[in-house]
Formats: C-alpha cells, structure tokens, sequence
C-alpha cells in the first residue's frame, strides 16, 4: 500500500484519535509507575524515563497535527524513541521486578508508534512498526512469556486494522470531497439552465420566430437569433456525468455540432463508449459532417443508436450526392481525401464505414463501432 | 380546412401572446390560454380545444403531469409539445403519457402552423430528434427485457422491422414524403408507421402504470 500525500483534513480525526490515545496511555503509565517504583531496581532512572514519556507524548501530539510535519522524520523519531525507552527498561526495572511478572514500563504506551505508522500509511506500515516494537520489547525482556506474546501480537494486529480503517477514511473522504463538488457544479448548472431557459432562449425563439419569413436584414438576424439559440440549448442540456469511469458519453462528444444547420438525434439516456473509441467515433462523425458542409451544403442530420453490442452514428445531407462509382474511381487514383480519412478511423476501432450515395439524393455515411463486453 | 380550437400553455405572456396572433391570424380559435399547467387541467373540459399547445416548462407541475391532467379532463384533447430546450428525457415521458407531437420553441412559423393542423388531424408530429429518443427508448425496453424478462402481458412494444426502418429515416430527418419515394410506400402508410411506434410505447407506458400501481396496492 502507497503513501496517499498528505491530503489536507480527512486524517486529522485519526491524528486526534492517536494523540488521546497516547495521553491516556500515559495517564496508565503513571499509575503503574507510582503503584511499583518501589519495586524497581531504580526508581528515579524510572521517573526520569516517564518523565521523557510525557514530553515525547506533548512533541507527537504537536508534531503530527501538521500534515507538513507527517513525513518519515518524524516517523522514524517515534519509533527510535520508543525503541530506546524498551531497550532501557529492563536496567531501570531490574531483572527481579522482571521476573516478579510486573508490568513493563511503557505498558501500552508503546503501541503509540504503530498507530501513528498505520495512520500515515496503511496496514503495512502499522504492522513493520508492530514487528519492530514487539521484537524489541520480547528481546530486552530475555524471555518470552504469554502475557508480553498477547501484548505484541495485539499490537499487530491493531497495527493491521487501524491502518485498513485509515485507508477507508480517507478515501471514503476523497469521494465524498468528490461528490459534493459534484453535487454543487449540477446544481449551479441546472439554476443556470433554468434562468436561462426562463429568459434568453425565449426571446430567442420567439425572435427566429417571428422574423423568419422575412427578407434582407430582419431575415437575417432571425436566422442569427435562431443559431444562438441552438447553441445555447445544447449548452444547457448537457447531460449528467456518467456511471462509469474510463468511458465518454457519445451523445455528449456529438453535441457540439449541433447547430441550426445540424440536428442531432439521440436516444435519451447515455451512449457510452470508451473515452479513446467515443472520441474517434466524434472525429470522424466531425469529418464526415465537414464533408456534408462542404458538398452537402445547407443541411444535415445527425443519428446516434445505441444497439448494445455497437453503436451506430449516421450523417445524411441533402446535397447532390454522388454516383457509388465515382468513389472507387477516386480511390483507384489514390485521391480519397475525406472517405478514407473516415474508413481508416473506424478500422482502426474495430468497425466500419458504409458511405451511401445517388446522383440528387444527397449522402448517407454510417459509422459502426463494435461495443467490447466489459 | 375549418379552423382547429387551440388551447395554449405556456409562462410566458409574450410567447403566448405571439403564438395566439399567428394562430387567429392563421384561421385558427384560441380558446384559452394559460400559464400554469394545474389551470390548464382546470379549464380544458370547458374550452374543449382539440389542440393543446403545451411548453414542457411549467412552473407549477412537469409535463407528464399536465399531459396526464388534461387527458382525464378531456379525453378527445390532442396535445402538442413545443420546448425551449431539447430536454430529452422530458420529451420522451411527454410523448409516453401521451403527447402526439413536439416541435423546438424555435421552428419556422409555417411549420408550427401546420404541426397544429397535422395534430388536429390525429397525425403524429416528429422532430428527427423525436425519432431518435423513440428509437433509443424501444431499444433501451429491449435491452432491460433480455436482462429480466417479464412476463407475456407485460412483455416490452418491439418494433417491426418497418417501423425501425422508417423511424431511423425519420430520424436522419427524412420528410413522410421522401420516405415514401425511397421505400416505395404510399405517403399514408408511412404515416401509420410513425403513428403504430407511438400508440406501443404509449399503451406500454399504461400498463406499466397500472401494474406498478398494484403493485403498490398490494404492498400498502
């Protein structure tokens, strides 16, 4: 598992968490220390050890409350800290009080390190950090007995579990982030779409509309008025982000040719395809209605189908069209600037290119991409 | 052609005002017009209009609610859709509880007055993107029908072969006319067509309301 980069608060709750731990571990270290003293074999070594303890404890509750000062410094300072307090432990507590079944010094404050380990950096981290501090405190013990066993196998797998749990917080905290930027763009987007549909498009529509039949200069800024109303309409019913990620709504990609001169008909919910295909699939959608604005002139449509195993993108003019054997003639003669242009793109996705065409019956090109089963 | 009783639906006064002129100016009888949709359900049995030109954009209630309201009221009504903003899924509930044609806010005049007339005659009036979301929705029932099929009754409206043909040309923006040339039928036949992909998708859309109600029926 990967360090995620200190990413602002979503851990700072767990930081907390890992500083009242240590605080209230502490708090148990007293007790055991002023219930016991007088059995170690120097008790003011003792004192002196809790009382580093006690600043240790201040300097991580500061220290990892920045994400800035989160890195390995720090880390690796916690843990040679705790380290070294278990390696002076079994002077300061004598053999005896050792062997009489006390408590350790640092009882359970020692798991600090590996919580803070699990925090920052998952399972793996927590449970290295686990590994290190249960060896240590099982080597200088000199033997191993059941109680100092279940201690260093309870700090693993605490290790284990807060480091999952960390993982979850924090990206169950990125995708909420996520969400609600969402969450706030649709709905800055469809108040606009509402204002403007309420205003704007109106007038627009009702501008084209009433000037259209007109001639010269009315006539014209009808049919201006008419085109920003298409462009403002396909602007405002873009639709919803889609459910799946690495894939395009196709809908969405050919909505911008849309305009006065280009209607786009679709189905009402998303065709998707993945992002690399759709885009192809646009582009030569692009080419072949460049094609139909060039030759076609006036006019064209454009139809999306979504047929489940393919989708299907046509584009017809009502230009004047060609004889079916003028373009095997040009491509005999190597000069088949748009058409192959089209072909080859859709080849290369796996799918095909039906170009249909009549002398007066202007031209049809059919663009199938083939769906792969996820 | 005698005039047709229109009744118009929209918020905006001026738009209202606008459509009112070209229709009466037309030959037509505006016999009421509205700005919300819950007036329009309210006065549509006393106006008795055979046309209802419907904005999908109400302030009060949605679409398929005043389609809905104004088919109880007034069943004979016929309702035509105009938007302003290509709202795709709206216009497919609209044309599914009902509605028989749909126009953008910003067709030529010459063209809103004969979908009217179209309308009146029972004739059912496509946009190419009409079409299209009518051929998505068949193919979108298929799709969830393979998944879980259902059972005969409730089974999801196919399409013919025909009338998959002829809605793909509709929907590449082919007029009734040019379909008929190029398919070798006569101009009312592909009428019919258009009109049967409708009356399944609208018949479908009752039942599944129906079975959906008691369902919950039985479930309180």
């Amino acid at each position: 598992m990967t360090h995620v980069p200190a990413s602002g608060g979503f851990e700072l709750p767990l930081w907390r968490a890992v500083a009242v731990f240590r605080v209230a571990s502490l708090a148990y270290v007293c007790v055991i220390f002023a219930r016991d003293a007088d059995r170690y074999a120097h008790p003011f070594a003792a004192g002196a050890v809790v009382l580093v303890m006690a600043v240790w404890t201040a300097v991580t509750a500061v220290g990892y409350a920045a994400p800035a000062r989160r890195g390995w410094p720090l880390l690796l300072a916690d843990l040679g800290v705790v380290v070294a307090i278990l390696l002076v432990t079994p002077w300061v507590m004598g053999r005896a009080a050792l062997a009489a079944g006390l408590p350790t010094l640092a009882v359970a404050w020692l798991s600090g390190p590996v919580l803070a380990w699990a925090v920052s950096g998952g399972r793996r981290r927590g449970a290295a950090a686990a590994l290190v501090l249960g060896a240590t405190d099982l080597a200088t013990r000199g033997m191993v007995t059941p109680t100092a066993l279940n201690g260093a196998i309870l700090m693993l797998l605490a290790g284990v579990v807060v480091g999952h749990v960390a993982r979850l917080t924090v990206t169950a905290g990125q995708r909420l982030q996520r969400a609600v930027e969402l969450e706030a763009a649709t709905r800055e987007r469809d108040r606009l779409a509402r204002d403007i549909h309420d205003s704007v498009l109106q007038v627009l529509a009702l501008v084209q509309r009433r000037g259209a039949h007109l001639d010269g200069e009315a006539g014209e800024l009808a049919r201006l008025a008419g085109e920003q109303e298409a462009a403002l309409r396909s602007l405002i019913s873009k639709a919803g982000p889609l459910p799946t990620e690495g894939q395009l709504d196709v809908r969405e990609l050919l909505g911008r040719y849309a305009s006065a001169t280009v209607s786009l008909s679709a189905p009402a919910t998303p065709v998707p395809l993945p992002a690399a295909v759709a885009r192809e699939l646009a582009a030569a959608t692009g080419a072949a209605l460049d094609n139909a604005a060039r030759h076609g002139g006036g006019r064209a449509w454009v139809l999306v189908e979504d047929e489940g195993a393919a989708v299907t993108v046509s584009v017809r003019d009502e230009g004047p069209g060609f004889a079916p054997d003028r373009l095997v003639e040009a491509a005999a003669q190597g000069r088949l600037g748009v058409a192959q242009a089209i072909r080859g793109r859709l080849i290369d996705l796996g799918g095909a290119a039906r170009i249909s065409s009549a002398p007066g019956s202007g031209t049809e090109v059919e663009l199938t991409v083939p769906r792969r089963k996820p | 052609m005698s005039g047709v009783r229109v009744m118009v639906v929209d918020d905006h006064p001026m738009w209202r005002e606008g459509v009112a002129r070209d229709l009466a100016e037309a030959g037509h009888q505006v016999v009421a017009s509205c700005g919300e949709g819950r007036q329009a359900i309210r006065v549509v049995a006393a106006a008795r209009p055979d046309v209802v030109v419907l904005d999908l954009q109400l302030p009060d209630i949605s679409g398929v609610e005043v389609i809905r309201g104004l088919r109880a009221a007034w069943p004979q009504v016929r309702v035509l859709m105009l938007s302003a903003s290509g709202e795709q899924q709206g216009v497919l509930d609209a044309v599914k509880a009902g509605a028989t044609g749909y126009l953008l806010k910003s067709a030529a005049l010459a063209e809103f007055l004969a979908a009217v007339r179209r309308t009146a005659a029972g004739e059912p009036v496509f946009t190419p993107g009409l079409a299209g979301l009518v051929l998505g929705e068949y193919r979108r029932l298929a799709a969830v029908d393979e998944e879980a099929p259902t059972s005969a009754d409730g089974a999801a409206p196919r399409l013919t072969e025909r009338e998959t043909e002829v809605l793909r040309l509709v929907a590449k923006g082919m007029s009734y006319k040019q379909i008929a040339a190029r398919l070798g039928l006569a101009h009312r036949t592909v009428q019919n067509h258009v009109q049967n992909t409708l009356g399944k998708l609208q018949l479908h859309n009752r039942v599944e309301l129906t079975r959906y109600a008691i369902e919950r029926g039985l479930d309180d």
